[in-house]
């Protein structure tokens, strides 16, 4: 099933974290403004990207290691294309995408992989607007903490200094509006660093105590679900 | 005169996330609505009619109890009723349109708002799963940053079917039933 979106209202960054959560392979599609740009996804990571001019030209060819051989591109260069048509691409706002499962047949042999998806979406979400930010950044009571054992992810989305910094204070405990008073950095590279690293899941929302027991006797609720299931 | 205990439970999302067919689908009484013509252009594109105040169900448990479920306005501008309506409830589910990403923030931002001020279970229903090209209740999971952690279950429900709009209540309830279980 593809997954359809519109950039002005589900960012790069946010298509990229679907994609890269699970590790999809697949085909994402993103119709910019100027030019219409078909990404190949293995396993979670962006290896080769091209502009296409009529679309089913994309769907007509399944095995990769052909298509490539085709174009005359040698899988040391792979990386080039993704950084013409994607990474020079991070600040463009305005595009439709459509992300394809599976469909291509990919080789079994590695392809050299400069820009990492970590990387790329970090990368991008340095380009967010303020608007964009203020989606997952709502509230600067929101807690965030690290995901343990993500120490690979972090190195390859090689973070900068002050990246580093904003993650370094995520504990658990600080809130948002600490970590921008603590950091001494501008709001927005705060929140920033913050939606970029809750996108490659160094970090996440914590979760709240719950602080208020259920208002009713376990026999009532007992009736409840039985009321229910019999509907 | 015999009095009738109300248990609450609020139906939220964004607009036109499919609260009020949910509420519909499983109410034993026909559903009061507060709706109002929508005039916003790119609103009215959706549907003509949205939801103002709330909208409200009713499901008969026994002679002394009654389950309402109480949908809510989706637009951000009438939050004051969210926290009008989310006051004493004993659940929250959350539906999200699995078929418009653009509804995905506005969705996560409900769960903040309801997390923060009511600390009761929450479910969300990846609704209209029925639909060609909606997302999985997986990729909404992650598009809406739900972690494992944070105990909130994502769930696929068709609005307009009721097995599935059962199945999203028994989890909630099922839910509650742990939390009161495990209190001892």
């Amino acid at each position: 099933m593809a997954l359809i979106g519109d950039l002005k209202s589900f960012n790069i960054v946010d298509i990229l974290q679907i994609i890269s959560k699970d590790k999809k392979s697949g085909i994402l599609l993103v119709e910019w403004k100027d030019m219409t740009v078909v990404y190949y996804i293995k396993e979670g990571q962006v290896i080769f990207a091209r502009p296409v001019d009529r679309v089913f030209r994309v769907y007509a060819q399944r095995d990769f290691d052909l298509l490539i051989e085709k174009l005359r591109i040698s899988k040391e260069n792979l990386f080039r294309t993704v950084e013409r048509f994607l990474i020079e691409r991070l600040h463009m706002k305005e595009g439709v995408f459509s992300f394809t499962p599976g469909f291509v047949k990919f080789g079994s042999n590695h392809y050299r992989i400069v820009y990492t998806m970590e990387k790329i979406i970090m990368m991008a979400s340095r380009t967010l607007t303020p608007e964009e930010v203020e989606r997952k950044i709502s509230d600067e009571l929101l807690v965030f903490e690290p995901v343990e054992g993500t120490q690979g992810l972090v190195e390859s989305a090689e973070l900068t200094p002050q990246e580093k910094k904003v993650l370094s204070l995520v504990n658990g405990e600080r809130s948002v509006f600490d970590i921008r008073r603590d950091s001494g950095l501008d709001n927005l590279t705060v929140d920033r660093s913050l939606y970029g690293l809750l996108a490659i899941g160094a970090i996440r929302r914590k979760r709240k105590e719950k602080k208020q027991n259920p208002s009713i006797a376990l026999d009532l609720l007992m009736k409840i679900i039985d009321r229910i299931r019999g509907l | 005169m015999r009095v009738v205990r109300k248990i609450k439970i609020v139906i939220s999302g964004p607009f036109a996330a499919g609260k009020t067919q949910f509420i519909n689908t499983i109410s034993e009484i026909q559903t009061v609505r507060t709706e109002r013509k929508v005039f916003n252009p790119e609103e009215r594109g959706v549907k003509e009619y949205t939801t103002v105040a709330m909208d409200f169900g009713k499901i008969r448990i026994d002679e002394e109890h009654e389950l309402y479920l109480f949908g809510t306005p989706g637009q951000s501008r009438f939050d004051f009723m969210w926290e009008i309506l989310g006051e004493g409830a004993l659940g929250i589910i959350v539906l999200v349109d699995s078929t418009d990403p653009t509804t995905f923030h506005e969705a996560r931002k409900i769960v903040n708002f309801f997390q923060s001020r009511f600390p009761v279970p929450i479910v969300i229903g990846a609704n209209k799963q029925d639909l060609p090209n909606a997302w999985s209740p997986q990729e909404v999971s992650i598009a809406l940053d739900i972690s494992e952690e944070e105990g909130i279950p994502v769930l696929p429900v068709s609005a307009v079917n009721k097995e599935s709009v059962k199945q999203v209540l028994l989890a909630l309830l099922e839910i509650i039933r742990q939390e009161l279980t495990s209190q001892g």
